[in-house]
């Protein structure tokens, strides 16, 4: 019993890294109907940042997570301004605004690994008391996993009361409905979008640096993670923060129930099979509006 | 010369992989980002023919090209019967991928090990092989291309709630482009299998399935010339200079970046490489250099 209680929470603390890379997905997708595929980079970039700003400029953590996030804030709305708002202007097909992204997520995973290398790297997490694990009961947890999870959702809380009970937040529900009338209402786009690539920035940001502290920096630290949280927000509903937040939290519970209790080598088939086909029975994601054609 | 000749190869198999994804991706506006589970599954199926039950080298290549066609078929029914379109459908395709890659790295039948691969595959892809090979599968598509299967193709792409209006079936015509694209990228997969002479799981990464969709869109959209034309030059690429290899895949994605930026339906969208604008540029140039014969210079006069 205490097995499965540790593999759940563990579970939650992984889809809550999920959660806030779908969160991203979902945001833009709801407001610019594509995928922004440079999470990965914005993670990597956030990671890196956190581990020499320790290593070089020899500040303290804390620090260092605040720097890694201005960062991960500066890719993505570097992203924003050089590669989508020019070609959003042009009025382009969504395909296109994908394969930049992949494109972007390319040129800066690839210039990463050649300059800095692919060699793994730590987060020396030890001044926050971040080593070693902590009991509740007869469940045991590595305290970065707990840290993980209560940071996941505060964020996520944070966002929650930003999207529904601030006026910017009305602007960006407003535009997720349909961009063009928001602009005629008087909602400026340009700020909306400007705001919504600066959260998911952030939310990117906090993931890649959990990530980077779970597992090692390396330069593919971003490709996996955001990939599962592709999948996660196109199953919990495309568009849907709620859906996404859901469909993270039950990516992660999923693989890691499956890797406890089935097999860690068949976790991937399990999990993305499982999300396929309920995909296949909701096509539309768990919690996704249906949209029907506009004729 | 043999050392060109491996690299018209490599680029040559590069070129019959992305073949499918064209009709797939930019005739029929589905788009994957799971191809490289075909390749796989095309790769393992014709290595494992040939080195275990001694099939010759093209008869494995078609066999394996049908069982990539059935796994398709298995992924592709219920996606299209369920409509999914879009994101949906990569992230089917995906997963798809994924699970196939597990599948083979954890097949253990008597002594073929998935995880371990296919070793002392016999090397018999050679250039002339892929340029045949290539050959008649351009030809092939382009005879699809511009049929009324081609048109079919195009219309679900564009607007499918119109298309069906008009009696297509929809749900066909996108499974017949999945298929198609199967059964090519698992030939593909087989020659590069017979070319590198292993087959081990880790040759197959997401990453190439990226790389296709990129070159893909990259040569551009409703042509078949700019796709093979880009995925040619950028599997040669690292060959050409390879005073930048290293920076090759930065400067491809920094390339993908600044098309989509000045031209975003790719190099070659919406044209086929000809060479009908030599005679009108030429026509021009001349012009140009008699300044006062320029046509409606002389002001009406004879």
């Amino acid at each position: 019993m205490s097995f499965i209680l540790q593999q759940l929470i563990t579970g939650l603390s992984i889809g809550g890294i999920y959660a806030l890379i779908a969160v991203g997905y979902a945001l833009i997708y709801s407001v610019f109907d594509f995928s922004n595929f440079s999470f990965g980079c914005v993670m990597m970039v956030s990671g890196f940042v956190c581990y020499y700003s320790m290593q070089i400029l020899n500040v303290s953590l804390a620090m260092a997570i605040a720097l890694s996030i201005a960062a991960s804030i500066v890719v993505s709305l570097l992203t924003e301004l050089v590669a989508y708002r020019p070609l959003r202007k042009m009025g382009t097909d969504r395909l296109f605004l994908m394969i930049t992204g992949m494109g972007i997520d390319l040129a800066v995973a690839n210039t990463a690994t050649i300059l800095l290398g692919a060699n793994a790297r730590k987060i020396d997490v030890s001044e926050l008391n971040l080593e070693g694990s902590v009991a509740l009961g007869s469940v045991f947890l590595t305290k970065l996993d707990v840290f993980a999870l209560i940071l996941a959702f505060i964020i996520l809380a944070a966002l929650y009361v930003f999207i529904y009970r601030t006026k910017s937040g009305l602007g960006i529900r407003g535009s997720a409905y349909d961009v063009s009338i928001a602009g005629l209402m008087g909602v400026n786009v340009n700020r909306v979008s400007f705001i919504i690539f600066f959260i998911s920035g952030i939310t990117a940001g906090f993931a890649g640096i959990l990530c980077g502290m779970k597992y090692a920096v390396i330069p593919t630290l971003g490709s996996t993670p955001a990939l599962k949280a592709f999948i996660a927000s196109v199953v919990g509903g495309l568009g849907s923060l709620p859906g996404a937040v859901v469909g993270g939290l039950i990516l992660g519970v999923l693989e890691t129930l499956t890797s406890g209790f089935v097999s860690s080598v068949y976790r991937d088939l399990i999990s993305y099979g499982v999300l396929i086909i309920a995909m296949m029975f909701l096509p539309h994601g768990l919690l996704g509006r249906s949209h029907t054609d506009k004729l | 010369m043999q050392y060109y000749l491996s690299v018209l190869t490599i680029g040559g198999i590069n070129v019959i992989l992305i073949l499918g994804l064209t009709l797939l991706t930019s005739y029929t506006g589905l788009f994957s980002m799971g191809n490289v589970g075909f390749m796989m599954v095309g790769a393992y199926c014709s290595a494992a023919l040939n080195v275990e039950f001694g099939v010759p080298f093209i008869p494995s290549l078609l066999i394996s090209g049908v069982i990539s066609m059935l796994l398709g078929l298995l992924i592709g029914w219920p996606t299209v019967r369920r409509k999914l379109k879009g994101d949906h459908f990569a992230v089917a395709l995906l997963g798809f991928a994924s699970a196939i890659k597990v599948l083979i790295c954890n097949i253990e039948i008597g002594d073929f090990d998935g995880a371990m691969g296919i070793k002392n595959v016999p090397k018999l892809t050679n250039w002339y092989v892929v340029l045949i090979v290539g050959a008649v599968i351009t030809f092939l598509l382009w005879n699809f291309v511009h049929s009324a299967y081609g048109r079919n193709c195009r219309a679900v792409r564009e607007q499918e709630v119109a298309a069906q209006t008009m009696g297509i079936n929809v749900s066909r015509t996108k499974l017949l482009s999945l298929l198609i694209n199967a059964f090519t990228t698992a030939i593909g997969g087989g020659l590069f299998a017979f070319y590198t002479t292993i087959v081990v799981p880790t040759m197959f990464t997401q990453n190439q399935s990226s790389n296709h969709l990129i070159a893909v869109v990259f040569g551009g959209i409703n042509s078949i010339t700019g796709p093979v034309l880009s995925s040619f030059v950028l599997a040669i690429l690292p060959e050409l200079l390879r005073v930048i290899s290293t920076w090759r895949l930065v400067i491809y994605g920094v390339l993908i970046v600044v098309i989509m930026l000045v031209k975003p339906e790719g190099l070659l969208g919406y044209k086929e490489l000809n060479f009908r604008w030599v005679k009108p540029a030429l026509a021009k140039a001349r012009a140009l250099l008699k300044k006062n014969k320029l046509p409606g210079n002389d002001g009406g006069k004879a």
